[in-house]
């Protein structure tokens, strides 16, 4: 009850340090907007709209050359990018919010939820990468696939935490403390972001977000690769890393003790890690990826804690990031509540799998999932070197080739997991019935 | 009390009259460990709550798809409204993890105990 109260707490600490900090720029453009158009005229190019709110604003939009006005859909809610570099008001984009539910999208939904989850439950994070393109893919802009996916996250997190909490794996101290960092770690990562976009535009911002994703991914996989098969070589038994057990030598005050993970380190150690994680996570969006990691070999938290406390961490990111979208009215919660109502059920599953494996079986999972996601977004390098003009143009076939190769990854990394995770479960569930038969069975002949 | 208990209890009385307390105690002990073996385990049933927070979960989905144009268009006014979705997340998270929960735990499907 009292680590109860203290979660909360915590929660209500970081809302004011959000609504500071989020002045830096998280979230949805500045220059979007939504609402309705209620009469377009094609002689003039104006289109007349009403920008939705508490309070609604009618005002005249002008369409940009090479838009119809058929393009603009009347009274369907509509998601407009106004162009800030052109003078008045000019359309720059618009796109109809709300895709129409059938029920292949109902149902493929529900599926990538189910898996997500259970990739969610039993490593700490994972589904975002694959769940916001899936989105796309069934036709959702991206910003609202983006906001969807974030809406779904928090509750999800907060299941699986509460779960793992139970089962006494998640560390809620380190949990508030990676997340606060983390949060500001986010802004600090933002910043650099606008920096890069501002220098070298889009495509420069596409390959150096793609560059970071690939490397971080594939040095952080590979480690993890390496320490997992080093582990099941040595009878799976996990050791805490040496830099973990040199770092906590520093006796550099404030030191946190983190009773869960059975873990007495500086915040010198931890509060980097944290505004790494964030920072990162604002780049590639996939912090998990970097704070589970950052949580085994640099504070020396087991797989099961880290992924456990993971879980909180992405209850609170998400809730921030759920009011932070919400707040731009870019939510469909009809596609949020049907990833959760799969990944619900996936969630739990895979949290329950933990206690049926060692180790280095998490570990396994994970460098699994972070490599194929690698040779996902590595494949698109070559046309983001072509649009910056660092390599010749790419062949349309050879495009389209990578295209598929980075779709077919994602698909791929959560099929993996998927089989990795179940296999390990039903194995472990399996073992674990017959030594409590044999269990049974011994007691049976001694009182016989 | 059945008449096997009752049975078992005479003749350990039976016994302890004459003397034998040893074989008394034997007999109550035997009785004992029988009556614990047979004792069945109290098992908590998982039905009832599935069906009901099933049944809720589903409602819900049902209103949530039944009014989708309303909920779209006041869902996404931004500002305030943003605690609509906010809170509609919270309220099928606990239902429908409940319904997932117990749904989980009627199919066997549960945490290794430690």
């Amino acid at each position: 009850m009292k680590r109860l109260l203290f979660l909360i707490l915590g929660i209500f600490l970081i809302m004011p340090l959000n609504s500071a900090l989020a002045a830096g720029g998280a979230g949805p453009s500045k220059d979007m907007m939504t609402g309705k158009f209620i009469q377009v005229d094609p002689a003039a190019r104006t289109a007349t709209f009403i920008k939705s709110g508490a309070t609604e604003t009618q005002m005249v939009l002008t369409l940009p050359e090479g838009m119809a006005a058929e393009d603009l859909r009347l009274n369907k809610k509509m998601m407009v990018t106004l162009d800030s570099h052109a003078e008045g008001k000019v359309i720059k984009d618009a796109s109809i919010m709300f895709l129409d539910m059938t029920l292949t999208k109902i149902g493929a939904l529900l599926m990538i939820g189910l898996i997500g989850g259970l990739l969610s439950g039993f490593i700490g994070s994972g589904g975002a990468f694959v769940m916001t393109p899936a989105m796309m893919s069934l036709g959702a802009p991206g910003a609202i696939a983006v906001a969807s996916n974030m809406c779904h996250k928090f509750p999800k997190a907060m299941i699986g935490a509460y779960k793992r909490y139970k089962y006494g794996q998640a560390d809620i101290k380190l949990g508030l403390v990676m997340a606060t960092t983390a949060i500001i770690g986010v802004q600090i990562g933002i910043k650099i972001q606008k920096y890069i976009l501002k220098m070298w535009g889009n495509d420069g911002s596409n390959l150096y977000v793609s560059t970071v994703f690939v490397l971080v991914l594939v040095l952080v996989g590979a480690y993890v690769c390496y320490d997992a098969y080093k582990v099941a070589k040595g009878g799976g038994e996990a050791k805490t890393s040496k830099l973990a057990l040199a770092l906590m030598k520093i006796n550099l005050p404030p030191m946190m003790e983190f009773k869960v993970a059975k873990v007495r380190i500086s915040a010198w150690v931890t509060i980097p890690v944290g505004l790494f994680t964030g920072m990162l996570a604002a780049t590639i969006a996939v912090g998990g990826f970097i704070g589970v990691p950052g949580m085994i070999y640099v504070v020396g938290a087991s797989a099961l804690v880290a992924t456990a406390t993971e879980l909180i961490i992405a209850f609170i990111m998400g809730l921030w990031g759920s009011i932070q979208w919400g707040m731009a009215g870019l939510i469909d919660i009809r596609m949020s509540l049907l990833i959760l109502a799969g990944s619900l059920i996936g969630v739990q599953l895979g949290a329950l799998g933990t206690t049926y494996v060692k180790d280095h079986v998490i570990k396994i999972v994970m460098a699994s999932v972070m490599l194929i996601v690698a040779v996902s977004r590595g494949a698109l390098v070559p046309g983001y070197l072509a649009a910056v003009g660092l390599r010749s143009e790419l062949d349309p076939q050879m495009a389209s080739v990578l295209k598929t190769i980075s779709d077919l990854a994602l698909f791929a990394a959560l099929g993996t997991a998927g089989i990795i995770i179940s296999a390990a479960m039903v194995k472990g569930m399996v073992a674990s019935r017959s030594e409590e038969r044999a269990k049974l069975a011994k007691e049976g002949v001694q009182h016989g | 009390m059945t008449m096997n208990e009752f049975d078992r209890d005479m003749t350990a009385t039976t016994f302890a009259e004459a003397g034998e307390h040893g074989t008394a105690r034997k007999i109550m002990a035997d009785g004992d460990n029988q009556q614990k073996k047979t004792a069945p385990a109290p098992k908590k049933s998982y039905t009832l709550p599935m069906v009901i927070f099933g049944a809720m979960s589903i409602g819900l989905y049902v209103a949530l798809f039944r009014y989708q144009g309303w909920v779209t268009d006041t869902f996404t006014k931004g500002g305030i409204y943003t605690a609509w979705p906010i809170l509609t997340a919270f309220v099928f998270s606990f239902i429908h993890g409940a319904f997932a929960s117990n749904l989980l735990s009627f199919l066997g499907i549960e945490a290794k105990k430690h």
